[in-house]
């Protein structure tokens, strides 16, 4: 392993992980305010990828950044409506029922999603219109693609808006009330509802937003919902209930996967087979191994046990 | 007798008051299930397939519902434990060429310590921090179905022979499967009416608690991990023999959710639950299957869609299904045994 491979690893990582953080926070708020697990997250994923490239391309009239502008606005706005329309026919009705019955719900819902995006959109790989251009840049003498690098800078100034949304706004006060602590938030006069519905909607931006840098690195396909799941696991990593841990979570799979995974798949031979997606492994194997240490993920708030 | 439950129905021993079948008439509705079961071949003629497919899901799902239904550790890992027992029962007869009266056990016992081992964790991490400790497991072995034994595609299984009879047909693989049903069920219904079953009800509701109380938690919670993954394996094995053919998309995490959901929509915590929430989630993964291509056929228009109106369908109906009764379909069932015990009065 040369210091030029953990190099190259580290930046392409970062890049990689930074979407993967977006996502993690997405589900970090909705876990945070709503106790949710959310399976179909990486259907909301899918969900931004397909509409954003969808819309660009019946835009295509339009000179092509203005057409990504707006396809993406669409898909932000669509993506709202989603979050705030599952919130409210789905799971009010469940408010108060036990978790898992909820968390398989969420599950149903991710079938049907995804259902219908195979119905409109069949199961074919699709990609943007040449938004960015297709060259690679040199980061810290790295050749990275173009488009990596806007995906990182994307989803950090989000991450930035996001966190400024959680500090400074009357809703992100309330929502962050809400997650430390539901009855005390309510009996103060924070709607819970409201406060869910927004969390929904989050979670389906946030997921939008992975799903279209993604799509505009490596387009978009089915494969792309485990995204969801790649980004649980960072989450876990970083400990459920932490923002920052989602973050970090999602940079250190990121990296993590790059450099080891890499590392493994193209050199490690196992009675003389090389070992093909270890990549894919890997995040899995270190979140065990991190679990078995701290069993309540790197920044997570521990549960203090008493009777 | 006209009521199902008569007034003044003391119990005055011990053994009536955990009798699992307390009422004659549960004893009666018991014993023309167990008939209709015998004799569903002649009722279902060319669709005991569908009973097939439940009967093995059904000993996989009894399974999990003692880890997270009796106690309470979330796994996301249970299709894996699935292939432990699949493979197991492939490396015997086909490489070992035993019988497959050896591999059915063989295949449980080798789930069982696996199951153990991967239990193991459980007694540091819980919660949603167990179930992606169990994903990881189930990553893994799908990675090393892929690397090591069918790379891509299938391993094909040697079809079964039970003690000189061939096992090829769909009733006698009926017979097998429903004997092994029965028993699983019964072993399991009455595990967890004993000391086993209270000791992890006791850990699911508290596991502190239980531990105060005297519950050794290294022992019972590895012990559920295990036992759920012992009967996982008996189902691999059946099904490897069942489908001919073995490999890593049988045994995939969408199988393993599938089993969450099963245990869920049946019914958390109830013995009834498993089975009423395999046979639901199984038959209508078969019916919508069946039905989605003669709907293709009937309304051409619909064409291409109907592959996926079959997600769609599955997904709403799930989702009805938990919004009408969030407890699952053992609830219902509940419910009616509350009716009728009380029938002809309202309450």
């Amino acid at each position: 392993m040369t210091p030029q491979f953990i190099l190259e690893g580290t930046v392409v990582g970062l890049a990689v992980g930074s979407i993967y953080a977006l996502i993690a926070v997405g589900f970090a708020v909705l876990y945070k305010s709503t106790k949710i697990l959310n399976l179909a997250h990486g259907e909301l994923v899918l969900f931004g990828g397909y509409l954003a490239i969808a819309l660009t391309t019946a835009a295509g009239s339009l000179p092509v950044p203005v057409a990504f502008a707006l396809g993406v606005a669409g898909t932000l706005v669509a993506a709202a409506v989603l979050g705030f329309g599952v919130e409210r026919a789905v799971m009010r009705p469940l408010f108060g029922q036990p978790l898992l019955s909820v968390i398989i719900v969420t599950l149903a819902l991710g079938y049907v999603i995804r259902g219908i995006m195979v119905g409109i959109w069949s199961g074919e790989t699709r990609t943007f219109p040449p938004v960015v251009p297709p060259v690679t840049v040199r980061v810290a003498s790295v050749p990275v693609p173009l488009v990596g690098v806007w995906s990182a800078a994307a989803a950090v100034a989000l991450l930035v808006l996001l966190t400024l949304f959680f500090r400074y706004t009357r809703w992100g006060v309330s929502m962050r009330a809400a997650a430390n602590e539901q009855l005390t938030a309510s009996s103060l006069g924070v709607s819970l509802r409201r406060v869910f519905a927004y969390a929904w909607a989050f979670a389906a931006i946030t997921g939008a937003v992975g799903g279209i840098l993604l799509g505009l690195w490596l387009g978009v396909n089915f494969a792309l919902a485990a995204v969801g799941l790649k980004a649980l696991a960072a989450l876990i990593l970083g400990g459920l209930d932490s923002i920052p841990g989602a973050i970090l979570g999602g940079l250190a799979v990121g990296v993590l996967e790059t450099i080891v995974g890499g590392y493994i798949d193209a050199h490690v031979r196992l009675f003389g087979h090389p070992l093909h997606g270890f990549k894919e492994v890997t995040a899995y194997l270190v979140i065990l191994l991190v679990l078995m240490i701290r069993p309540y993920g790197l920044f997570g708030t521990e549960h203090i046990e008493r009777l | 007798m006209a009521y199902a439950r008569p007034c003044g129905d003391f119990k005055t021993s011990y053994a009536q008051d955990v009798a699992l079948l307390d009422v004659r008439l549960y004893r009666v509705g018991f014993l023309l299930l167990v008939a209709g079961l015998l004799a569903a071949p002649w009722l279902l003629g060319r669709w005991l397939f569908l009973l097939n497919d439940i009967a093995i899901f059904a000993i996989g799902a009894t399974g999990l519902s003692l880890v997270m239904g009796f106690a309470g550790q979330i796994s996301l890992g249970h299709a894996a434990f699935m292939a432990v027992g699949a493979y197991t029962s492939w490396f015997v007869t086909a490489e070992l060429r035993w019988p497959f009266v050896v591999a059915l056990p063989a295949s449980g016992l080798v789930a069982f310590v696996v199951g153990a081992v991967v239990g193991l964790p459980s007694l540091r991490i819980k919660g949603l921090y167990l179930a992606i400790a169990t994903l990881a497991f189930q990553f893994l072995v799908e990675y090393l179905i892929v690397q090591t034994v069918s790379g891509m595609g299938g391993t094909p299984v040697p079809p079964m022979d039970l003690l000189g009879v061939p096992v090829n047909t769909e009733v006698r693989f009926y017979y097998l499967a429903l004997a092994v049903w029965v028993g699983g069920a019964v072993l399991a219904t009455n595990l967890t009416r004993t000391r086993v079953g209270l000791a992890l009800m006791a850990v699911r509701d508290r596991d502190y608690a239980a531990q105060v109380l005297g519950v050794n938690l290294l022992y019972y919670k590895t012990l559920a991990f295990a036992l759920g993954a012992a009967y996982a394996g008996v189902a691999g094995s059946l099904f490897a023999h069942y489908n001919r053919v073995i490999g890593a998309e049988h045994f995939s995490l969408a199988q393993s959710i599938d089993y969450v959901a099963m245990l869920v929509i049946g019914g958390l915590g109830s013995v009834w639950g498993p089975h009423l929430g395999a046979a639901f989630v199984r038959s209508l993964t078969q019916v919508l299957k069946i039905a989605a291509p003669l709907l293709a056929a009937t309304v051409p228009m619909l064409g291409r869609a109907t592959t996926s109106l079959r997600e769609v369908v599955f997904g709403a109906i799930l989702i009805a299904l938990l919004i009408w009764e969030p407890g699952g379909l053992a609830t219902l069932i509940r419910k009616l045994k509350r009716y009728v015990d009380l029938w002809p009065f309202p309450h």
